[in-house]
This record gives structure tokens, C-alpha cells and sequence, in this order.
């Protein structure tokens, strides 16, 4: 356990009721006090402040040596970062579980230019971690996030040369101090609350797009600068949808794969999101999370990997829809001489509790293949049923 | 200053509140402690009646409930079997009690060492951080380290009662009474909530002038230990009896208590006593075996995931039982949702007693009491009502995080509203489906628990915050 969660016996005794306490260690809620006071308003805080939480886990799986990554210590802001080894665990096979799906991605047909956005990326390392993996490949990055988080992530990259020089800076300098987005041909940080892609209407007027007519877009789409509307797409949400209710989730993803993506482009999404909200350490955890304002609405809509599939069929992704628990992936997916690595890294005596909360985590994945009429190469069609052909999903 | 008498009263009662005791104290305690602890032998022999429990964390609501439960020091004999600090966040105040206990009523309670009882797991998983933390230097956890070092290795339960004395508790809501045998059979197992009420009891079927199938016809509760889900019995009467073996009500072999397991490098209970205990856990070796080792199902030793200790299976179990004269072997260490399992056709059973493990796993607790031999005295209702009515129960809002935990009804799987409650275990799953060992196991009775509310009895209680990934 962190010092850092360990009462102060003094705080304690001063407030026996200790409601002081709660929440601590969270926060960033200054961020919110320009908006109205409500639950809405502590609710998003609630959420933003998520990210600083698996930054913070990210740092102290590198620093054990569960992970390699040069970067996350750059963007993390907590000062006591290490986690208990079964959480350690939990972040590694979450981590290495995308990093797998996204490599595969990326080496089928490694001259093909891709495209990845990541929903709700807040501090994640993957743009810097990929550019040094692939420096070859031609990979267009987004990420989505809300307006504060964004922002954070810009002043860190202005901080620290090792991040601005991923960038194209010589065409696409930073933008000044305060800003919060930032856009190139590699890399685009776009600030963006997701669920003001929900809110716009369906009204007729349409001109540009090439959409049907049923999801023609409104004028309101906000404008996502430099997406390509054509090159083969992953989508990535890590505990970013999950926030967020089935109905908006769904309008949100028909947004990217018929308005920001032409319908014949090849996509795919990652889902990593908690399951099994109904068994006791489900219940626990809704309730647990629900004193930190933190809510879930689509855990209880999806609460099993056969919804996963379900809700992924749902959205489109017809020619592939699959899902394992993350303890399936540590058992399936991780090599006899990693897992045996990984073991060495540190004394995990918490097994039980181990099981418990990777069966209660997921990642689903689910792709649609190209238009291959008439087009000029139908290989890149099935560009996602190819990379992900041989990962092995939970039966 | 010398802690003794009135001084130690006073300790306890603070202690019993929730606040530490002055550094001064704890050398104190300390010192008593470790002079009472090293006259003990590795393995400290108890007599029944006493009342077992697992795992403790740090949990320190949760310890209060157990004596609530349970019945509190001196007027029930406990034995604890470790895993006292770490992860909880009131380790400090959790051990500090039951070492005062141990000291003022010495020969009312026992504690032996689990794996968490080191230098080296504590300095992981928090113990000495809050020692740190609440006294400003590591003192304290020095102090406590040291008395780490002479906690016994195992406990050996001997004068057990083959049966239970039936409790005239009623029997819980949920749970349909035709079900529950009579009071006048032999009761091998009873399970009862927070509240003493009977949520399961099963009996033994003794009666060798009966084949095991006109028992099972002639005897309705010998077909009860599933509950009125007849679909989920295999034949009846298959239940954890050892009637086939066609012994006659026999005295019940002893009980070995200890925290994780067997050793591939220990066949004998001597050789435990043979042991060097007083040293830190080492990382490999009988002492280190004896508190990190699992039962498992397979077939002899296996490597164990933890990195410590090892598996073993129930050829294991039963061949060491037998060869030590012994009917159950009682541990800790693995967490179990429903507070207790047993394995191996009960011949080893899992102790669990920190309820809503770190405050996150929302399991149940359980402690396991063994009557007296004979005179059958053992069992007095504790159950005094300080509470009121609904904690606990299959009602219950659940204490703490822990939500409305109802998955640990026993003896049924039908909810209150008829339907079916697809996360109630079969009780097949917690006690073990097999017959047929060589000494009657002893009667055992569950006293099934969750986690104390928040904010009880006005003591601190912090709302903790468990960690997920977000």
C-alpha cells in the first residue's frame, strides 16, 4: 500500500468522522472552478482525474521494470507513484495486452500509412513509444481528450525535449502556452469533450460528405483536423468510454466510422474496460468508485464478454468482434519466459486477489474490413482480419 | 514504565478504540510478549473448545465484528492463525490488541505466525509504512519484527467433539426449515450468520447399523447438505460424511492449525517441532513451506505461482493426516469468498477472516469453531443483539463497501424471491463432496460474517480508498 493511503493518525484524530479524507490525492478539481457547481461538473473532474491515476500507475510499473517506457515518467504529477505488485500486474497486462493488438496493426502490411485515434488519451506514452518502434511506418496519431487534459499534456511536451522532438516542430511548431490543441501530420492532440458529438443534430443539411444519407452529419460536427477519412483506423479506448452512457458510447463511434471515417475504411476498436458488475467484487467496485464520483454506466450495459462482442457487432465491426478477460490474456497471450520475467520482478503474494481483478477487466476488440469493390487494392481491405487473425480470444 | 495489570487494561482499552499505544508501550508489550512467546514450542498445543480464524490485514472494524461475532477475549478461546498487518489500514492497532490479549490472557488466546509476519512482506505491503506513518520512526515495526520471530509455527487442536451441540438459534430467512436436520442428529457441520442464525447444518450419518442407502432413504437430512435445490445433489448422503468407512462414533483425531500449508520437507508434526523458529521467514525451506505453501488439485507437490512455498495435493493432505493421527488440518492464507472452503473430502479447510478484503474484494469472512469432547459444552449463543437485526444477514446492506453481499447464503440457492441466485457457490464447492476418511473429522461450525459498517461504534473508521485501473 502506498504511504500516501495510510491515515495520518493525527488527521484522524482530528476529524473522527473523516470525511476530510476522502478523495484525497485526487483532485485537480481547481480545473472545474471556472464552471457551475453540480454533480455533473464533480462528476467530470472526477473522471479528468482518472488519467492522473494511470499515469501514476504506468510510473511505477516502469520503474519495477514491468514496463519499458521512457516517457511516463514525464507526464505523471504524483509524487508517490509505486502500487501494490498485483496492481503492477494489472497495468502490465492491460499495457502489453494493447501494445500486442496495435503492433500487429502495425507490421501487416508495414508500408501501408496508418491512422490510430485514441479516445480519452490523457497521458498516455503510445504516440512516443510507436515513433521510436516504428520509425518507418507511416502512422497518423489523434488523440481526444478533454480541453484541461489536453492542455497538461501540451505544457509537458513543451517541457521536455525528449517529447517535443517526436514532433514535427520545424513545420508544425507548438502553439502557445494555454492552448490546448495541437495538429501535424504525425501527432494531433485534439481538445475535445466526446460527448459533444452526441448532442449535435440530425438535421438534413449536408453538402461535403460523402455519408449516407441516414447519418447524414450536422453542421455541429466539430472539425477534427488532419483525420484522414481514408487510411485503415484504430479506434482505442482505454477506461475512456466506459464513463460514458451506451446510447452516446454508440452515437460517438457511428460519428467516427461514417462521418470522420468514409464508411469503406477499414476500422477497428479497442475496448479496455472493467466487466462482471453483478458478483460481489463487481458490486464492490461500483460502489467503491461511486465515492470517488466515479461512475460506470456501460459496465452494467456490457457486463460480460458476450455483450462485448455483442455491442462491438453493434457498432459495425462485423468482420471480426472478440474479447478476453485480462487473467485470459496473462495465461494465453503472455510467453512461458515474460511470464516468467515478469514473476521474478516482484514477491506477489496477493494470488487470489490477482485473479479476482483481472477476471473483472477486459479488452475487446472488433474490426470491419474495407470496401473492396473496384478499389484500387483489395488487400488493404482486410487489413484488420489479417493482423489479428491469430490473437486468441476467450471462448 | 512497565505494562502490566491496570496498565495493560488500560492499553486494551485504548487499543480497543482504535488508538495506538505510546512507543514507550509498545517496547514494553513487546518485551512481555516475546518472554511469553518463547516458552511456547513451535507447534502450541490448545484444547478445545476454541474458536480459529484466518487472516486478519490489518482490518481492524472487521477483528471488533469477529469478537462480536465470535464472542470476545477471555470468554472465547481464539486462535489466530496470522496474517495480522499489512494491506489493511489499522495493522498497528490490529496486532497491538491481539498482543495484549495474548499477553493478559495468555493461555485464552494464540496467535502463530503467517507470511505476512515478516520483515521483508511487511516492508511491502504497508505495514511499515503506517508504523512510520503513526510514530514518525520505524521503531515500532522493529519492535513488532522482533516478536514476529518467536510466534509459534502451528497449533495443535486436540479434544474436539466429533459433534456439534445444535444451537438453538433460528434459523435464517432465506433458508427453508424442513431443510435443516433436527437438532437431535449428530450435527458434523452448522453454519450460522452475524446474527446466529442457522443458515445450514448437516449431519453426520453414524449409524452403522444402516447401509448407506436405507440411511439415506430413512434419514431426510442426510439429502439436505445442498438445500431444497435438489437438482444440485449427485445420490444422497454423498455429502462430507465419513459414515462409509463404517467407524463407529470414534473420538476425532487432532486439528493442525497453521497458516499456509504442508512442506514436502515435513512428514511429521515432530519435525515441525524440530525446527529453529526464531528468525525471519526464510525464502525457501519447512518454515517458509509452513506459511506460504496452497492445497491444490493435483497430485502430489507442485511449484507454487507464489514464488514461495509449494502446492500440494489431497493424496498429500490425507497421507499426512493419517500418518499424524489427525482429522482436519486447519489454514489460512488464500482468500475465499464465502470465508471458509474445505478440501480434499474435508480433510484441510480455508479460513478466511477479513471481510471485504482491502476493502475491495467484497468476500465474506468466516471463522470455524470446534466444540469440547464429552460433555459438549462448548457452545454458548454469543450472539448478544448489540447490532439489532439485519446485519449481517442475507438482508443486509452490506457493511462498508462491500454492497448487499448475499452471495454466501449456504444451504440454498433459491433467493428470497424464488429465483435463482446464479453467484451462490454450491455448497458443494465449500465444503468438499467426497466420504471416506479414516478419522471422523470434528464438528465444525461456521460462523459466517461481513464487513462492519462504516463509522461503527464511533471508532475512526476511515473510508478507504481501493485502488482500480482507471
Amino acid at each position: 500500500m502506498a504511504a500516501r493511503e495510510i491515515p495520518d493518525l493525527k488527521t484522524l484524530l482530528a476529524s473522527r468522522r473523516g470525511g476530510g479524507l476522502r478523495g484525497r490525492g485526487r483532485g485537480r478539481g481547481g480545473l472545474t472552478a471556472s464552471s457551475p457547481g453540480g454533480s455533473e461538473t464533480i462528476k467530470d473532474s472526477a473522471v479528468r482525474g482518472t488519467d492522473q491515476d494511470a499515469a501514476g500507475s504506468r510510473v511505477s510499473c516502469v520503474e519495477l521494470g514491468y514496463l519499458n517506457d521512457a516517457y511516463a515518467s514525464l507526464f505523471a504529477t504524483q509524487s508517490s507513484t509505486r502500487r501494490l505488485p498485483l496492481l503492477n500486474r494489472g497495468t502490465y497486462v492491460r499495457t502489453s495486452a494493447i501494445d500486442q493488438l496495435v503492433n500487429s496493426f502495425l507490421k501487416v502490411q508495414p508500408n501501408a500509412p496508418k491512422q490510430i485515434i485514441s479516445l480519452g488519451a490523457g497521458t498516455d506514452t503510445r504516440y512516443f513509444r510507436l515513433r521510436d518502434a516504428y520509425p518507418s511506418t507511416t502512422i497518423l496519431y489523434h488523440e481526444i481528450d478533454f480541453p484541461t487534459n489536453t492542455a497538461a499534456k501540451l505544457n509537458s511536451i513543451r517541457r521536455h525535449a525528449q517529447l517535443y522532438e517526436k514532433l514535427l516542430l520545424s513545420t508544425h511548431p507548438l502553439p502557445p502556452p494555454q492552448s490546448s490543441s495541437y495538429h501535424s501530420p504525425t501527432y494531433n492532440l485534439h481538445a475535445l469533450d466526446l460527448r459533444s458529438l452526441t448532442t449535435t443534430t440530425t438535421s438534413s443539411s449536408s453538402s461535403s460528405s460523402s455519408s449516407p444519407p441516414e447519418t447524414t452529419p450536422s453542421p455541429q460536427l466539430p472539425q477534427l483536423p488532419n483525420l484522414d477519412p481514408n487510411l485503415p483506423t484504430l479506434i482505442l479506448s482505454e477506461m475512456c468510454l466506459i464513463y460514458l452512457q451506451p446510447s452516446a458510447v454508440s452515437t460517438i463511434i457511428q460519428k467516427f466510422t461514417t462521418h470522420y471515417l468514409s464508411p469503406s475504411t477499414p476500422a477497428s476498436l479497442i475496448l479496455y474496460e472493467p466487466i462482471l458488475p453483478n458478483d460481489a467484487f463487481g458490486r464492490t467496485m461500483i460502489s467503491n468508485l461511486a465515492t470517488r464520483n466515479i461512475h460506470l454506466p456501460t459496465l452494467t450495459a456490457y457486463p460480460e464478454l458476450g455483450d462485448q462482442r455483442a455491442r462491438l457487432k453493434q457498432y459495425g465491426f462485423v468482420a471480426g468482434a472478440k474479447a478476453a478477460d485480462t487473467e485470459f490474456i496473462w495465461r494465453e497471450w503472455v510467453s512461458a519466459e515474460e511470464k516468467e520475467r515478469v514473476a521474478g520482478l516482484e514477491m506477489l503474494d496477493e494470488l487470489e486477489e490477482l485473479d479476482l481483478l483481472l477476471r473483472h477487466y477486459c479488452v475487446a476488440w472488433g474490426y470491419r474490413d474495407g470496401a473492396t469493390g473496384g478499389d484500387d487494392d483489395d488487400a488493404h481491405g482486410n487489413i484488420f482480419s489479417q493482423a489479428w487473425a491469430h490473437v486468441k480470444e476467450q471462448g | 514504565m512497565s505494562i502490566g495489570g491496570s496498565d495493560l487494561d488500560r492499553a486494551i482499552a485504548q487499543l480497543r478504540a482504535c488508538r495506538p499505544i505510546p512507543e514507550n508501550q509498545v517496547r514494553e508489550l513487546c518485551y512481555k510478549a516475546r518472554e511469553l512467546l518463547i516458552e511456547e514450542g513451535n507447534v502450541v498445543g490448545v484444547d478445545a473448545p476454541v474458536t480459529i480464524c484466518g487472516d486478519i490485514h490489518g482490518q481492524f472494524h472487521d477483528l471488533m465484528e469477529l469478537f462480536r461475532v465470535g464472542g470476545d477475549v477471555p470468554d472465547t478461546n481464539y486462535l489466530f492463525m496470522g496474517d495480522f498487518v499489512d494491506r489493511g489500514f489499522y495493522s498497528l492497532e490490529s496486532f497491538l490488541l491481539l498482543l495484549c490479549l495474548k499477553v493478559r490472557y495468555p493461555d485464552r488466546i494464540t496467535l502463530i505466525r503467517g507470511n505476512h509476519e515478516s520483515r521483508q512482506i511487511t516492508t511491502v505491503y504497508g505495514f511499515y509504512d503506517e508504523c512510520l506513518r503513526k510514530y514518525g520512526s520505524a521503531n515500532v515495526w522493529r519492535y513488532c519484527c522482533e516478536v514476529f520471530d518467536y510466534l509459534a509455527l502451528g497449533a495443535l487442536v486436540t479434544g474436539a467433539a466429533t459433534s456439534l451441540t445444535p444451537t438453538d438459534g433460528p434459523i435464517a430467512e432465506s433458508i427453508q426449515s424442513m431443510d435443516i436436520p433436527d437438532a437431535d442428529c449428530d450435527i458434523e457441520i452448522e453454519t450460522l450468520n452475524a446474527n446466529g442464525e442457522i443458515m445450514y447444518r448437516y449431519a453426520r450419518n453414524s449409524d452403522s447399523h444402516s447401509t448407506a442407502a436405507s440411511q439415506t432413504n430413512s434419514n431426510p437430512a442426510s439429502s439436505s447438505p445442498l438445500g431444497p435445490t435438489p437438482s444440485n445433489t449427485g445420490p444422497a448422503g454423498t455429502g462430507a460424511t465419513s459414515s462409509s468407512n463404517g467407524s463407529s462414533k470414534n473420538e476425532t483425531g487432532a486439528v493442525l492449525c497453521v497458516h499456509g500449508g504442508l512442506s514436502p520437507l515435513i512428514d511429521s508434526i515432530d519435525k515441525i517441532r524440530l525446527l529453529d523458529r526464531k528468525q525471519e521467514v526464510p525464502h525457501e525451506g519447512a518454515m517458509c513451506d509452513l506459511l506460504w505453501s496452497d492445497p491444490d488439485e493435483i497430485d502430489g507437490w507442485g511449484l507454487s505461482p507464489r514464488g514461495a512455498g509449494f502446492l500440494f495435493g489431497a493424496d498429500i493432505v490425507k497421507h499426512f493426516n493419517h500418518r499424524n493421527d489427525l482429522s482436519l488440518i486447519a489454514r489460512a492464507h488464500q482468500l475465499v469468498m464465502e470465508g471458509f472452503k474445505e478440501m480434499f473430502e474435508s480433510t484441510i479447510v480455508t479460513v478466511w477472516s477479513a471481510p471485504n478484503y482491502c476493502y475491495r474484494c467484497g468476500n465474506v469472512a468466516a471463522i470455524l469453531e470446534l466444540g469440547e469432547d464429552g460433555s459438549n459444552a462448548g457452545f454458548v449463543p454469543r450472539s448478544n443483539g448489540e447490532r439489532g437485526g439485519g446485519g449481517g444477514g442475507t438482508t443486509a446492506s452490506g457493511g462498508g463497501a462491500g454492497g448487499n453481499g448475499r452471495g454466501w447464503v449456504l444451504g440454498s440457492n433459491v433467493g428470497p424471491n424464488g429465483a435463482a441466485i446464479g453467484e451462490n457457490r454450491r455448497l458443494s464447492s465449500v465444503l468438499g463432496d467426497g466420504m471416506g476418511r479414516p478419522r471422523d473429522g470434528p464438528g465444525r461450525r461456521y460462523r459466517v460474517f461481513e464487513a462492519a459498517p462504516q463509522d461503527s461504534r464511533g471508532m475512526p473508521a476511515k473510508k478507504p480508498v481501493a485502488e482500480y485501473f482507471l
